[in-house]
Formats: C-alpha cells, structure tokens, sequence
C-alpha cells in the first residue's frame, strides 16, 4: 500500500494536465475563429468598396468590369478558393490605384481613402490571424494533444496564401 | 474615434511614480483614451496613494529589481495577484491592454489571470539570454493568450520573434509632435553646442562616451558648449569630468515639455549616445519632431527611427572618435544637418498621438470582433464552476 499515495498523486497531477491542455487548445481555437472573423469581415468590406468604385463615375468601362467581377469572385469564393479571389481583387484595386491622381471628385476620394484605411487595417489583420493559426498548429501537434485527441472535432486551421501586400 | 464607449483596462507593470517610457507612454494613452470618451482604468504599481490620477489604481508597493541594464520598479507576488483578479473581475472590461507581459510583474499576472480580448506591448528589446531556454515554456501558454500583440518597434519586434517566437504588428511609441513642433529658437543654446538629454547618471545612456570625444572636438571647435537636460546627481557626474571641462558643462535639470522644445531646435547639435537597452527612444522622436540636428549612435532603434541616417547622423556606437568626427561635421557642414532635421521633423509627424492612438485603437477594435468581455480565467475551468468558487 505504500505505493499508492504517489501513484493517485500522478494520476491525480496527470488529469490536471490533461484537463489544462484541452482548455490551452480550446482558447487557441477560439483565437483563430476570432482572428478569422474579423479578418472575414474586413474582406467583405473592402470588396463592397470595390463595387461602390465600379460603380462610380471615374472607372472606364473596362477598369469596372474587372473590379466587379474580382470583387463578386472574392465575395461568393468559397473556402478553397477563398484566397486566391481576394488576391485577384487586391491586384485589380492595384491597377485602379495607380492612376490615382486623376481622380478628383469628393466621394471618389473619400472612397479612396477608406480604402488606404481599410488595406493599413487588413494588414494588420492577416498578421494576427497568421500567428494566431500557427501558433494553433504548433501546439496541437504536440504528442499529448494528439494521443489523446484534445482538439476535439475542431477542424485544423488552414493558412490562407495571402500577398505580403494587400495592395 | 469610435461609436460607442468601451471600458478599457491598462496594466503599467513599472511604478508609476518613476519616470520612463512605458509609464509616460500608458499614461498618455490613457489620457488620449479618457478624452475620446473612454472609460478607462491603469493598474499600476505605485510609491504612494497620493498625487495619483484618478484613473490609476495601485497595485500595490514596487520592488526595485535590476533588469536589462536598468534597475525596474515592478511588483509581484500573492498579494498583487490578488489585487490583479479583483481589479479584473470588478472592472468589467471590454477589452485589456497589458504592457511588457513578458517579464514578472503585473503585466504576466494579468494576463495569466484573465481570459476574453487580450492585447499586449512589448516594449523591450534585448539580446537573447540563456535564460529564456528555461523561462518560455512557462511563459509561451500564458502570452499566448493574447488576442493580439503589439511591438513599439522593428527592434521589439525582432526581440519577441526570437525569444517567443511569435510574430506582432509594430505600432511605434506615441509623442505630442504639436508640442515640440513650434520650439522658439533661443540664441543663449545657439551656437557650437552639444545638447544632451535623461537620466545622465545611467551608464546606457552614453554620456561618458560624449566626455570622451570632447577633446577632439574642442581642438576644432574651441566655444563648444554642452547643456544636459534631465534629473540626476550634477555633483557626482561632474566630479568625473577633467578639471579643464567641467566649465563648458552645464546641467539644467528636469525641464517643461515648452522649454525642451526651445531646447531642442536651438542647440548646434542633440547627441543621443546611448549604448543600448532602448528599444524606441522616445526622447529622440521628440528630438526629431522638434526639428533638431541630430548624433545618435547606431543601435538598432535609432537606426530605424532615424531611417538608417535619413534624418541624423548615426555612429558607431560606444566609439568616441566617431561620435567626435560626426559631430565636428554637423558643427562646420550645418546646411547639410539642417535639410536632414527638416526631413526628420516632417517624418515624426507620424508618431504623433493622433495616429498612433488610432492605430492602436484599430488592434482593439480587431481583438474585441467577438463581443466578449474579459472574464477571470478560473471562471471558465470546469471544476471551479462545479465547487462553485467565484471569487
């Protein structure tokens, strides 16, 4: 019987531990879900940008076209193609942004700046949900994690091959 | 700024009644907070109850402890744990804003202590020590909580992605630049003068390194001058200066944020020698928004603020020669040094409040998308909800 005070304590300290990386994986995948979200709505905010602009007096009919067909690309893209439409839309916004100087009108600028706004903003964005999903990655491949299936049914998060540079 | 009020909780893990950056720079972001409608509350390690702003809640008496080449005043311990969970659970906050959660202080306490839209600074920047072998794995499950992460600089970024390997969005220190535009140029600083800034009496700031490179100057410029500007013991500093130079010194204490502006744009040169453990150099951005012709050594936060010599000349740090010949050569070139603080002025516009406090308001806004409040931690396990412990 002297064995049994020490083995209840490793057992015990054991289920403490399991119990304490469930919880450590659960707040990462909750980050991740988070980070997404507001990463997701920031997309979504910019390609309504995109369309206002299409939609707007200075886009030639070409420049338009291509704006609106980018921006409803990234808008209805699904999972998988998610990011390669939303860098189809960031380098039809490049060209637009280029001859940037020939736009004059009030609401056009306004436009513009929100933009330059917005893109500061998903930088910013990317950044977080990147290190949030590696970090997540990191931890559930750690032999614990897997052996006894901490993460749950929680999907394993994906990295998005975004551009370095939104625009 | 924002449409709705948040309540926003600070922790300052230095005591508040000592000077320094991250206190001036939690103290200026809560006052920027409060007058864009904020409720906001800074828990902080304080000397006395006394004199405090009403925002400020004590944590408790600091310990002085030496840290990265400076001896920090910062608190831990049972007792400020527990101030720092009640502090939390009365506070209700939308989102917390930790400062420096990487080193043991409230800051770390905090942030193991709470759970819900988390957002940490990182100031520092120090080189990698043994110790962090040992230290992260106890560290990385407690900062990666934070929602988000913010570095003060490139430095302080590159700090945290090799000592915890994680990646942050650089937000740099925010200045008044509208005070230190508008300095009055005043002819007693003028003329072939050095001035000099801080806590003189601290080794890292470099002032020893300006004694030296004094003679050489003088041999070339024989009126050169230097002024120091900060609190510290004159008597002692002056007693291990030569005989022969102590009288071109003189030391003009703690001055107002108007004088520092007429100081700063009148003297011929600013000498920022400092030797490291400066992970953004506040003072320098001061330096730069007031327009002043600029020496400072080339350590990797001033390389970048002053944009690899764009806006000042850069030395070889701890090297007296060096910081004699750039000197000389702002003194008999100052045309030159002129287009370079104009240039740097113009750039410091940057890390005025207004943007920086914007910005760093967005990564709030990004962190608290879900609209959750900050909660205890121990209020989520299992157990403690079945024992029914709420405290």
């Amino acid at each position: 019987m002297s064995n049994f005070w020490p083995i209840l304590f490793i057992i015990a300290f054991f289920a403490w531990y399991l119990s304490y990386s469930a919880t450590r994986l659960d707040r990462l995948h909750h980050r991740v879900e988070t980070s997404w979200a507001n990463l997701d709505g920031l997309l979504q905010k910019r390609a309504a940008i995109a369309i206002e602009l299409a939609k707007s007096e200075v886009s030639d009919p070409a420049s338009a076209m291509l704006l609106m067909a980018s921006a409803h690309l990234a808008r209805e893209a699904n999972f998988r193609s998610r990011s390669s439409a939303e860098s189809g839309l960031s380098a039809a916004l490049g060209v637009f942004l280029e001859s940037d100087s020939e736009f004059t009108g009030a609401i056009e600028r306004e436009l513009l700046n929100e933009l330059r706004d917005l893109d500061e903003k998903i930088r910013m964005a990317i950044a977080m949900h990147v290190e949030s999903v590696t970090r997540t990655r990191l931890v559930r491949r750690k032999l614990i994690n897997r052996v006894f299936r901490l993460a749950g049914y929680a999907p394993e998060p994906v990295i998005y091959e975004f551009e370095a540079d939104v625009l | 700024m924002a449409l709705t009020k948040k309540r926003i909780g600070l922790v300052c893990p230095y005591g508040w009644d000592t000077p320094g950056g991250v206190q001036s720079h939690v103290n200026d972001l809560a006052q920027y907070l409060i007058s864009a409608g904020h409720d906001v509350s800074v828990l902080a390690p304080t000397l006395s109850d006394e004199n405090l702003p009403d925002f400020v809640v004590s944590a408790g008496r600091p310990i002085s402890i030496p840290y990265n080449g400076a001896v920090a005043r910062i608190l831990f311990g049972p007792i400020a744990f527990a101030r720092v969970r009640s502090w939390i659970s009365q506070g209700d906050f939308d989102i917390l804003h930790l400062h420096e959660p990487a080193i043991p202080s409230i800051s770390l306490l905090a942030c193991y202590a709470a759970e819900g839209p988390l957002v940490g600074t990182f100031h520092a920047a120090a080189k990698r020590q043994k110790v962090s072998f040992a230290v992260v794995p106890f560290l990385e499950p407690v900062i990666e909580k934070l929602t988000a992460r913010i570095a003060v600089s490139e430095a302080a970024r590159l700090t945290l992605t090799e000592h915890l390997e994680t990646d942050a969005i650089v937000v740099p220190h925010g200045i008044y630049a509208d005070r230190y535009r508008d300095g009055v140029a005043q002819s007693r600083w003028q003329g072939s003068t050095i001035g000099f800034m801080g806590r003189f009496e601290e080794p890292r700031k470099g002032l020893p390194i300006l004694i030296a490179a004094l003679p050489r100057i003088i041999a070339n410029f024989p009126d050169t001058r230097i002024y120091i500007a900060g609190p510290g013991d004159v008597n002692g500093t002056l007693n291990e200066i030569a005989p022969i130079l102590q009288e071109r010194f003189q030391f003009l204490g703690r001055v107002s944020e108007a004088e520092k502006a007429d100081f700063l744009s009148s003297v011929g040169v600013y000498v920022a020698p400092n030797t490291g453990g400066e992970s953004f150099g506040i003072i320098l951005a001061e330096a730069l928004a007031s327009g002043a012709k600029i020496v400072a050594s080339n350590i990797p936060a001033f390389d970048s603020l002053l944009g690899k010599g764009a806006y000042g000349a850069l030395f070889d740090s701890e090297n007296s020669e060096d910081l004699a010949e750039k000197i000389i050569s702002v003194f008999s070139n100052p045309v030159e040094a002129v287009q370079k603080s104009a240039l740097g002025k113009e750039y410091a516009q940057a890390f005025d409040w207004k943007v920086v406090a914007e910005k760093i308001f967005d990564v709030y806004e990004m962190a608290m998308v879900g609209d959750r409040k900050v909660t205890l931690s121990s209020d989520a396990r299992s157990w403690n909800r079945l024992l029914g412990r709420n405290s």
